[in-house]
């Protein structure tokens, strides 16, 4: 009974790498963009079951980004060691930042990585190496864009958030934020060392977020620091998704990022004009029916049928 | 909750059905092009109107070598994954034949990769930062419309020039630039900085935070131009930052000899307002050049007939020129063929609604280079009246910029063209009769 | 998970009368005694006269642009505090009210100042609508939804105005905007004061509703602990419903307000939510006095380093760098009590 699960998983996984052999570029294009987000998401997530809410995604995101483009243009690393530069460097600074930051809570905490972010994005646009506010463009992209190769790349990338998602779910550090996330003072009292956990946990989903960033580069081939790369869409778009597709699980906000990157994909293609309209209702009225998420609405109904 | 899980049921249904029902296939008729335009945007908006126009116009005339026409146009949103998205769409579902479109520099950036990819035939008509060109050296297929930044700047120096020796009061000694922090504005100030030094006047400028990103308040940067005290004042914004520009300088009582804006179009019933009197602009077309070239009376008129409008931006001409170069290429080349139809299109001589007449050359980077020209213009009686190039010009240019303070008469013609707004609607039912 | 606010204390009289308005200024006097507040105060007073002095512009122009930050901040304060939701919408909601004064204007000629009074009234109905379809259903369940539910209710907002008005932006001509007055050669706006004293005017009247009045009590008190509140025998759900529609109405009517200066298309509300909730942050989650405050020394310093010409573009960092500071020292203040 137990072993279903590991085989649905294995299923998954197969189908998932095999997919470029039964769809074509576009498609594939469309699961970049959902595994991007879907990276995002589950990474904001990780964050959020210590009850610290970031809003600093497109921040770290951006530095990834920036981080990509720099070495990859100055040093002229390969595409995947830049890829590694840009989670290292994020990471990096989440955690020397997060020294002082972590410490605060709940609005305060998303606030002040809301600014970082804004200021890593001001800093970005007024040097003259990370080309001024016209940004940069890169020579090549990684694999020289083939969709296959590179749906790979972006497929590693989300499965290797989803498993880190699950060993922070299925080891001490699961106990620890959770009893962070309910009572600081009880965890501290209980022995948890908060402040590990927490700066451990901060630096490593900035990190994913730098190296999501990163990639994002590799694929699209240019930094813009107003518009595109620290866009506020990339702290609007992966916490909506998480939301509907439930918080505080590995898998809802997976199911939420699919989920809302088809419906929007599919309502631009049939509704030229005023898609945003409908994609707007279809969230309000999402979030209105399953005030849990979707993955809430799934253990609700697990729960009573086993009744 | 049986309800709620049918309901649920119904709409993952309905999802993933509007995820694989493909767009119904069609027989392999029509000769196909693929369109990325902002449709939220006033450009996209206008530019997509006018090539459905033109793309109609092609079909009633019995279409290309025999075959229809048929035109997909799909919405970059302005977000860079988006636009790159839509471009594999259109090359391996919809397995478009060309290429076409485009607006903002950030957007096409993003599809450099993909096109080179594909390496098909495209037709831009945005893009004008420079770092585009330098990313396509060497790509005979890309063929661009609009002018890069370097050339409008230079270009800009010619015009104020040849202003200069026909005005003889006229003065631009000192200059002023007000520019919006993003790539667009500050690039230009950038381009202005290297011509003033070769033009030997002096220049000055600061970056302000545009309506469209939350700014709106221009007074700090108003008092530093105030205080250099320019002959000319250039502000480098969008549509947003217009009019409160203008009122703000009225406040400080800043008005000098010539108040030059560059936005890609103006707010709704900007036309109507006082304060535009004597306001110069940079823009590739104005509605009223339909009296001056025939090409923009046909487009002007055709579009009116269709739509019961009129375009707003110049990317609405600039557009429907897009479809028309490449219609013509593809009939002289006989062929839908990527190498006959490049070389046909390297012969392009078509008299565009923009005034222009198109044909492609070499620029700084890539061979295939339109030249289009950006033009001045100025708001005189609540109409926008082309002043240079001297072949296309409207009007004479009102100079000095009338002061905000001395501005009785001015308004006083203003209203005079209010009540004679009823006449120009007579007009325009005539045209419907 | 969001902070519930505790910053409100209610007096202890409830008549409203004129001496009402001493007693206040009294209990903030009393703030003096505090040390601390004195020399804030001090360095604050002294960095205004220096600025005066310096740049007399920044004076003027920094007032105002505070201002206006603070008044559109107020509405988002008295919700956050009260009903404990963050509303993303909160942007979008002036913005529909700037387009109603557009549109009244256009149709009707209505000036957009006189477009104030019906807009109060018409959004107060519109915040009741929208409570009742959206947020009702949200509030106590799940914290976090409501940013979910707000962003979805403000995309709603922005592309319906998109639908109806297209987005083309608009802005109308008035003549009276770009009023100015000159002291000693020194000409600056004068329009733009209407943004402090509609300031002035909803904080003092938000602080007498509140502690003044048996249902601004009851809010207080609904605001610090809604169980206790319940169980004393407050109606809950009532106050949440007014507290609701009022901080709508608010926003909705200033709207119009925004919309006689600065240019109007259905996105101008995004930017002016973030501002908003960076400004209630800063000021103490709920504090409509703080959120005053901060939007004070944010605005005046944001003008001040843009009045430089060569270090201008560097204003956004100082203003986001003034802002981890500020939380950080609050932080830092709370855990020493």
């Amino acid at each position: 009974m137990k072993y279903w699960k590991y085989l649905i998983c294995a299923v998954l996984l197969i189908v998932a790498v095999s997919l470029p052999k039964f769809i074509g570029v576009y498609p594939l294009q469309m699961a970049n963009i959902i595994l991007i987000y879907m990276a995002l998401a589950l990474s904001w997530d990780m964050l959020l079951r210590t009850g610290q809410l970031s809003f600093g995604i497109a921040g770290f995101f951006g530095l990834g980004g920036y981080a990509t483009m720099l070495t990859s243009t100055y040093f002229g690393f390969n595409p995947l060691l830049s890829l590694m530069a840009a989670a290292i460097t994020a990471g990096l600074v989440a955690a020397l930042v997060g020294y002082s930051v972590l410490r605060l809570r709940a609005l305060y905490f998303a606030i002040v990585t809301l600014a970082l972010g804004e200021i890593f994005r001001v800093i970005a646009q007024n040097l003259e190496i990370t080309g001024g506010t016209e940004g940069m463009l890169l020579k090549q992209t990684m694999f020289k864009g083939d969709a296959a190769s590179t749906y790979w790349v972006m497929l590693a990338i989300g499965v290797l958030t989803i498993i880190i998602s699950i060993i922070f779910q299925k080891t001490r550090i699961h106990y620890a934020s959770t009893s962070i996330r309910n009572d600081e003072i009880v965890a501290a009292s209980s022995g948890v060392n908060i402040f590990k956990y927490l700066v451990i946990i901060f630096a490593v989903t900035s990190a994913i977020q730098g190296l999501v960033g990163g990639a994002y580069v590799q694929l699209y081939g240019f930094v813009e620091p107003t518009a595109t790369t620290f866009s506020i869409n990339f702290v609007l778009m992966p916490i909506t998704m998480a939301l509907l597709g439930g918080l505080y699980t590995t898998w809802g906000p997976v199911i939420g990022a699919v989920l809302l990157s088809v419906i929007a994909e599919s309502l631009k293609l049939r509704i030229p004009y005023g898609h945003l309209l409908v994609y707007g209702i279809i969230m309000v009225v999402g979030i209105l029916w399953f005030p849990g998420g979707i993955m809430g609405f799934i253990k609700k109904m697990f729960k009573i049928s086993n009744q | 909750m049986r309800i709620k899980v049918f309901i649920v049921l119904l709409l993952a249904a309905f999802v993933t059905g509007l995820f694989f029902v493909a767009v119904p296939a069609q027989a392999a008729e029509p000769i196909k092009i693929g369109a990325l335009l902002p449709l939220a945007d006033a450009t996209g908006k206008d530019g997509s109107r006018s090539m459905e126009l033109a793309v109609k116009q092609i079909n009633a005339k019995g279409g290309i070598l025999g075959r229809q026409v048929q035109l997909i146009v799909i919405d970059d949103e302005l977000k860079a994954e988006k636009a790159a998205a839509a471009l594999d769409k259109l090359c391996t579902v919809d397995n478009v034949d060309f290429i076409v479109g485009g607006m903002a520099s950030g957007i096409t950036m993003a599809l450099i990769p993909g096109m080179k990819k594909y390496g098909k035939v495209v037709v831009w008509a945005g893009a004008a930062y420079s770092g585009v060109e330098k990313a396509m050296e060497g790509q005979d297929w890309f063929f661009h419309l609009h002018a890069w930044d370097y050339q409008q700047g230079a270009y800009y120096e010619k015009g104020w020039a040849e202003v200069k020796q026909k005005y003889a009061s006229f003065k631009r000694d000192k200059m002023f630039m007000a520019y919006e922090e993003g790539a667009f504005g500050s690039g230009s100030f950038k381009g202005q900085k290297v011509l003033a030094e070769n033009g030997k006047y002096e220049v000055q400028g600061e970056a302000f935070k545009s309506a469209a990103m939350g700014g709106g308040d221009y007074r700090s940067v108003l008092r530093h131009a105030k205080e250099f005290n320019p002959d000319q004042f250039i502000w480098v914004g969008y549509d947003k930052d217009a009019l409160p520009m203008m009122e703000q300088a009225k406040e400080i009582g800043f008005s000098p000899l010539t108040f030059v804006g560059s936005p890609p179009a103006w707010p709704v019933d900007f036309a109507k307002q006082p304060l535009n009197e004597g306001v110069l602009l940079y823009s590739y077309w104005a509605d009223t050049m339909k009296n001056v070239s025939r090409a923009s009376k046909t487009y002007s008129d055709a579009f009116h007939k269709e739509f019961k409008d009129t375009p707003t931006t110049y990317f609405g001409p600039l557009c429907y020129t897009n479809i028309m170069i490449l219609a013509d290429a593809i009939k002289k080349a006989g062929t839908i063929d990527k190498a006959a139809v490049i070389k046909a299109l390297e012969t392009t001589n078509y008299p565009s609604p923009l005034g222009d007449t198109f044909v492609f050359k070499k620029s700084n980077v890539i061979d295939h280079q339109a030249n289009s020209w950006p033009k001045f213009m100025q708001w005189q009686k609540g109409k926008l009246e082309v002043i240079w190039p001297w072949e296309y010009a409207t009007a004479k240019m009102i100079y000095p910029f009338p002061a905000w303070d001395k501005r009785g008469k001015a308004s006083a013609t203003i209203e005079g063209e209010k009540k004679a707004v009823p006449a120009k609607d007579a007009k325009k039912d005539k045209v419907k009769k | 998970m969001l902070i519930p606010c505790g910053q409100y204390k209610p007096a202890r009289n409830s008549s409203i009368r004129f001496r009402d308005l001493i007693t206040m200024i009294n209990s903030i006097l009393s703030k003096f005694k505090q040390k601390n507040f004195l020399i804030g105060f001090i360095i604050i007073i002294a960095a205004i006269i220096l600025v005066a002095i310096y740049k007399p512009n920044v004076l003027f122009e920094g007032l105002q642009r505070s201002a206006l930050y603070a008044l559109i901040a107020l509405p988002m304060a008295l919700l956050l505090g009260i009903v404990d939701i963050v509303n993303l919408a909160h942007g979008e909601f002036m913005m529909v009210g700037a387009y109603f004064a557009y549109f009244m204007n256009v149709q009707f000629g209505m000036d957009p100042i006189v477009a104030v009074i019906p807009a109060l009234f018409l959004f107060f109905l519109f915040g009741i609508l929208v409570y009742y379809i959206t947020f009702k259903h949200i509030i106590g369940k799940e914290p976090l939804s409501q940013l979910l539910l707000g962003f979805g209710v403000g995309l709603v907002l922005a592309e319906g105005i998109t639908v109806i008005a297209t987005n083309f932006p608009r802005k109308l001509g008035l003549d009276y905007v770009s009023s100015s007055a000159t002291i000693g050669g020194f000409t600056f706006g004068t329009f733009e004061f209407v943004y402090v004293a509609a300031t002035i005017i909803i904080l003092v009247g938000l602080q007498l509703f509140l502690k003044k009045t048996d249902t601004g009590q009851a809010a207080l008190a609904v605001g610090q602990n809604p169980r206790g509140a319940k169980i004393v025998g407050i109606n809950v759900q009532w106050i949440y419903l007014l507290i609701f529609a009022l901080s709508i109405a608010l926003i909705g009517a200033i709207g119009p307000l925004f919309g006689t200066r600065y240019t109007i298309f259905p996105g101008v509300g995004d930017q002016y939510t973030l501002k908003s909730f960076i400004l209630v942050a800063v000021g103490g989650m709920g504090s409509l006095n703080g959120v005053v405050l901060a939007a004070l020394i944010l605005g005046m310093a944001e003008t001040l380093v843009l009045s430089s010409l060569q270090y201008g573009k560097w204003a956004d960092i100082i203003y986001f760098a003034l802002i981890i500071g500020f939380i950080l020292y609050r932080s830092h203040q709370r855990q020493v009590k």
